[in-house]
């Protein structure tokens, strides 16, 4: 019995040195063998797009406004929808939640206030920045006038103005942007050609966006005709949107401001100024009269030479 | 596919409708700056305000014109402040917009964050920057969308320069049918509508030639029936010459000698009138409706009509009949020309004998 012991005593440490030997073989790894000795380091892991957006509004949003959403939806196959977040959710915890509840790593909230007022908010989560715009002239891609037409979950080719480069404010709004609307690579939902183009342009310190489809004369899905890229047209798709920065945020839907737009006036303040200029009507006749007769008063008229000429 | 075949439709710049409302929306902004403090004043005290609109106006000019210059007319506020409205304040008006948050190095920093490692290929951004040359107006509609059109018409000529050097396929091909961002009903109706306003401008385009043909077409009746009435006049002072010369000649000469008043020399022959009754005046008006022949036609076929029809057809029976001092009957049937004339013989016999030739 002793015998045996010492017999598998020694066979445990003859196999922890046969256990040492072997290690060093070459390891046998996913990316091929890799020699211990001259061990390269490994490339850094093949980059993956997997941004995922949720897309959602409040209630009570407008009919056009919601289909400005179902059609920025249409646009992104790489969106989840998802449904109307209450008024009081609309702060910033309850949405950071909703986003972490359905995996996804960016968001677009559609706030629509007084059935007249859409404001954007574009937030990378958990901890991403965040903006808000406010969205002017809208145009969904219902409108008969918007003919073009395209395939559904094509990746579309981004096109920036210069001026994104132009301040830092506008460098990271061209990061955002290119993150949530770039569909990503190889995502399922994706189809392999480009066949639309969406532009981002920055005029007058708004972004305006616009979405064409591609039309070029190709008879191979490689190459274009010799000549054709100069007979490229392009047909508008829509929808068309113009975006005013508000205000932009260190954290998701939060945090502290990096941003604010000085020329931002908010839509209820133009209200109010134009009802007050209205208004002010009135008080300007009333003005224009009194400083007449002051006028008038420290001006008095020469006598006129003509006045008697009729009387008789 | 039916996208394919709505694109006749050359990139037409869409002018938006309601684009006009961003462009007063930034009008309005832009001149907001100036009125608006001269407004806070005066709806304080009207005279009051006036006498200090009186004092003031040199260093609100002042004011004013330095909003011009430096900040590009900018408004007045901004979010953060709110509550700066009291009058002293006017001439401060362009600063709180100047007060507002700008953090570069936050911004930076937050860049670095979020973005995708410098080494990722183009093929997953997609991304090109184009340079915008001129600064555009926001509010011409027109300018606008060429700019971004032709932002996009660049950028995807460099895009597609790039895709075709990787050699990936990224055109589609004709045979791929997949589904579509808009459905083939919503196409239907847009290609409904282009047609619609295809016609409309094919009808307008139609219409307005016509008119033009029309006027054209009624100068030249005018400059014909001019010349037919002249040839007529001249015709007949002709004719009224020779007579008086052979008068005064006292007839002398035979007919063929003399001088033939009529000028062939157009080319104009002697026919033989179109009248089918010789021996009767122009002005005869028989041989109407109302005439032998039209009688009986009208008897046999008039049966049966509808009441309108019918009284129309008595009123031109009626008028044929007697109007203009009536018809001078069947008096001169056989002349001279007519006893050698056996054109309705070869016909055969069908009809009434009795018929004038």
């Amino acid at each position: 019995m002793g015998k045996k012991r010492k017999h598998s005593e020694l066979t445990v440490t003859e196999s922890k040195k046969k256990d040492e030997i072997a290690s060093e073989r070459p390891k046998r790894t996913l990316m091929g063998w890799k020699d211990k000795v001259g061990e390269k380091e490994t490339d850094s892991p093949v980059f993956r797009n997997k941004e995922k957006v949720l897309v959602t509004c409040s209630r009570r949003i407008i009919y056009r406004y919601r289909h400005l959403m179902l059609n920025v939806v249409s646009l992104l196959p790489h969106c989840k929808k998802d449904n109307k977040v209450e008024s009081k959710e609309s702060k910033g915890a309850a949405l950071n939640e909703l986003v972490e509840l359905k995996n996804c790593s960016s968001c677009l909230f559609f706030e629509c206030r007084k059935q007249k007022d859409l404001y954007l908010w574009m937030a990378k989560c958990p901890n991403g920045p965040s903006v808000k715009f406010l969205v002017n002239a809208v145009h969904t891609m219902e409108e008969l006038k918007l003919t073009g037409n395209h395939l559904k979950g094509s990746r579309p080719i981004l096109t920036f103005s210069s001026n994104f480069d132009r301040d830092p404010h506008w460098k990271l709004l061209k990061e955002l942007i290119l993150q949530i609307f770039g569909t990503p690579k190889e995502h399922r939902k994706s189809k392999p050609y480009h066949d639309n183009v969406f532009v981002f342009s920055i005029v007058d310190d708004h972004i305006w966006f616009r979405n064409y489809q591609i039309n070029v004369p190709h008879n191979e899905t490689d190459k274009v005709d010799r000549g054709g890229l100069d007979k490229m047209t392009l047909v508008e798709v829509g929808p068309r949107f113009c975006l005013n920065p508000i205000k932009m945020f260190g954290g998701s839907f939060g945090g502290p401001t990096l941003y604010e737009n000085p020329f931002y006036i908010s839509p209820n303040q133009i209200r109010a100024l134009e009802k007050r200029k209205k208004a002010g009507k009135y008080a300007k006749k009333v003005k224009a009269k009194t400083r007449r007769k002051m006028h008038e008063l420290s001006n008095p008229l020469e006598p006129d030479e003509f006045a008697d000429l009729w009387k008789e | 596919m039916i996208p394919q075949v709505i694109n006749l439709w050359i990139p037409r710049l869409l002018v938006s409708s309601k684009g006009k409302q961003m462009g007063t929306t930034t009008g309005f902004r832009r001149e907001e700056g100036t009125s608006f403090a001269s407004l806070e004043l005066k709806t304080i005290n009207p005279i009051l305000a006036e006498m200090a609109v009186l004092k003031q106006q040199p260093t609100l000019f002042n004011g004013d014109t330095v909003d011009r210059v430096d900040v590009n007319g900018e408004p007045s506020e901004s979010e953060s402040e709110p509550e700066s409205e009291s009058e002293d304040e006017d001439v401060k008006l362009s600063e709180p917009s100047k007060t507002s948050i700008n953090n570069k190095d936050g911004l930076l920093e937050k860049l670095a964050d979020i973005s995708w490692p410098e080494n990722v290929e183009w093929v997953h951004k997609l991304s090109i920057d184009i340079d915008q040359e001129q600064a555009v107006d926001v509010n011409d509609d027109l300018a606008r969308e060429l700019a971004f059109y032709t932002q996009a018409l660049e950028g995807t000529r460099q895009a597609f320069e790039k895709l075709q050097s990787m050699g990936l396929p990224f055109l589609r091909p004709p045979d791929y049918y997949a589904e579509m961002v808009k459905t083939d009903a919503h196409m239907e109706k847009v290609k409904g509508r282009l047609l619609v306003e295809k016609k409309k401008i094919e009808e307008a385009e139609e219409r307005r030639k016509a008119r033009d043909a029309k006027k054209i077409a009624k100068e030249v009746q005018s400059q014909k029936l001019k010349e037919r009435a002249k040839q007529k006049k001249e015709d007949i002072e002709s004719v009224k010459k020779w007579r008086k010369q052979r008068q005064q000649s006292g007839f002398a000469g035979g007919d063929k000698d003399g001088e033939m008043p009529f000028s062939f020399d157009d080319g104009k022959v002697f026919e033989r009138s179109n009248k089918k009754r010789p021996g009767v005046a122009p002005g005869d008006r028989s041989g109407g409706k109302a005439g032998f022949r039209g009688g009986k036609a009208g008897f046999r076929g008039g049966m049966g009509k509808k009441g309108g029809d019918k009284m129309r057809k008595d009123r031109e029976h009626k008028n044929s009949k007697f109007g203009f001092g009536g018809r001078k009957g069947l008096k001169k049937q056989n002349t001279s020309e007519t006893t050698n004339d056996l054109r309705g013989y070869n016909k055969g016999n069908t009809g009434n004998r009795k018929r004038k030739r």
